[in-house]
């Protein structure tokens, strides 16, 4: 059973099953909305190439967007063969990320590329999606509750060679 | 006894899908690079759709959202239907009675633009140029038409997608094997009573277009009158069939219905509401987990020997 839970002014929805549905409804903006609080990083995002293979991902800063470059499909060796793999025009990289204290952990995007957490374990299920703040750009973001240590982020099916991606810990 | 009848009509329909392929070498061909395909996002504009996206295995091929936006973030218009035993079926998507097969059907998340899913109008050469670097889907598809030219042409892709979907078949529920409890009995009588009319047949669909209350001239979707322009078409969709309706929600033909409860109570039943739990508890009857599971029906993860 799904329940849906409004935060502020974005949506998060809770899901009972894997990182599924990972499918945020789209919003039309008549402008764009600066990010706040949390989220204030978005439009300073610091240049970052994610990584081709699962060896030597390109380590995210918690709490700091970062605008990676990606590369194309064909050139990236995943750890695990993501759920979506993205079609050979399509662009998708390798980030990290290390977690020091067990919590809920928030990956942001801004776009609807598809994304899988690694962990020492597997790949890791979401526990929400939804999309964030309306018209900030900031298209997609799924939670996931993590316990400490390093999580390869794999990032799929994106349209384009370049994303904004932000990592925060949720409060 | 039931049980052995449900098996021996799962064996002959998988025979009509498959039985026959083992017999035909081409046939398995297809079956196996429409499913390739129907995973591979290079049908789309960007690469980033494939039919998978908003076609989920694990909610029996359907979304799990209201609608899904295409490759330009163009918002969906339509609820994602499930893919169960789609290959029984004559009428295809919610209201477009052009769409008869699943070859013609192909076209319309591909090419389509009201809405863009896909996104691939104009693009057409793409297809046979992407998938043509790709040497294994060279000797994929000289295998599944081998009395063909080696040219990649979508006619072809539209042919081994719908192999693949026919394969898709979901006969494996409580309800198909005579496991309902008392409630879901009692839940299937009052569905007979005042369903079934409609949701008829082993699909629970009369695969006809109706309309549920008034007609909305403002509407923004008019149903079968878009395609027909016949005004009593106006608003009527195909009737949802109702396989695996516990993991296709939301419901209705614009995903407005969250709820089973939602979707049964809008029909405006002449039925106690304390009575629909059971009927509810019916439908749930109807879900059928090995579909979701079948490894047959996943993302195939090699190809020509190879991890993909």
């Amino acid at each position: 059973m799904l329940r849906a839970l409004s935060v502020g002014c974005f949506m998060l929805t809770f899901a009972s099953t894997s990182a599924a549905a990972q499918m945020p409804q789209t919003v039309v903006c008549a402008a764009q909305v600066t990010p706040i609080g949390e989220y204030a990083s978005w439009n300073q995002a610091a240049p970052l190439a994610a990584g081709h293979e699962a060896d030597s991902p390109a380590v995210l800063t918690l709490g700091a967007a970062s605008q990676i470059s990606l590369a194309p499909t064909p050139d990236v060796h995943y750890a695990v063969r993501p759920e979506k793999p993205g079609g050979s025009v399509s662009y998708g990289g390798l980030l990290a990320l290390d977690v020091a204290s067990a919590g809920t952990y928030r990956i942001a995007l801004g776009s609807a590329a598809w994304l899988d957490v690694i962990g020492k374990d597997g790949p890791q299920r979401s526990t929400a999606h939804g999309h964030g703040p309306d018209c900030t750009g900031i298209r997609k973001m799924v939670d996931f509750a993590l316990t400490p240590g390093r999580y390869i982020i794999q990032i799929s099916a994106n349209g384009t060679p370049s994303l904004t991606v932000l990592a925060l810990a949720v409060k | 006894m039931k049980r052995r009848f449900a098996a021996l009509i799962v064996a002959a329909m998988v025979l009509g899908n498959t039985g026959l392929a083992a017999k035909q070498p081409a046939a398995q061909a297809r079956i196996e690079l429409g499913r390739r395909l129907f995973y591979d996002a290079d049908l789309s504009r960007d690469g980033t759709i494939s039919c998978a996206t908003c076609h989920e295995q694990h909610h029996a091929f359907a979304d799990g959202n209201r609608a899904h936006p295409g490759v330009t973030d163009e918002p969906g218009r339509r609820n994602v239907p499930g893919l169960a035993n789609v290959g029984q079926f004559t009428r295809l998507t919610w209201a477009d009675s052009r769409q008869t097969t699943l070859e013609r059907q192909a076209s319309v998340p591909l090419f389509g633009t009201h809405p863009v899913e896909m996104g691939m109008s104009g693009m057409e050469a793409d297809i046979s140029k992407r998938l043509g670097r790709d040497p294994c889907y060279g000797l994929m598809f000289a295998a599944a038409f081998p009395h063909q030219n080696k040219v990649i042409t979508f006619d072809k892709v539209a042919g081994a997608l719908a192999s693949f979907e026919r394969t898709l078949v979901s006969r494996s529920s409580p309800y198909d094997r005579g496991q309902l409890s008392a409630e879901a009995k009692a839940g299937q009588a009052l569905f007979r009573r005042h369903c079934a009319s409609c949701h008829s047949g082993v699909n629970f669909t009369d695969q006809a277009y109706h309309r549920l209350g008034p007609i909305d001239p403002a509407a923004q979707d008019q149903g079968l009158m878009e395609v027909t322009k016949r005004p009593a078409d106006r608003q009527r969709f195909r009737t949802p069939p109702l396989r695996n309706i516990s993991v296709t929600g939301p419901y209705w033909h614009d995903g407005s219905a969250p709820t089973i409860f939602a979707a049964i109570t809008r029909h405006e039943l002449n039925v106690p509401l304390d009575d629909l739990p059971a009927m509810e508890t019916f439908l749930q009857s109807l879900t059928d987990t090995s579909f979701m599971t079948n490894p047959n029906f996943s993302l195939p993860r090699s190809a020509c020997g190879k991890a993909l």
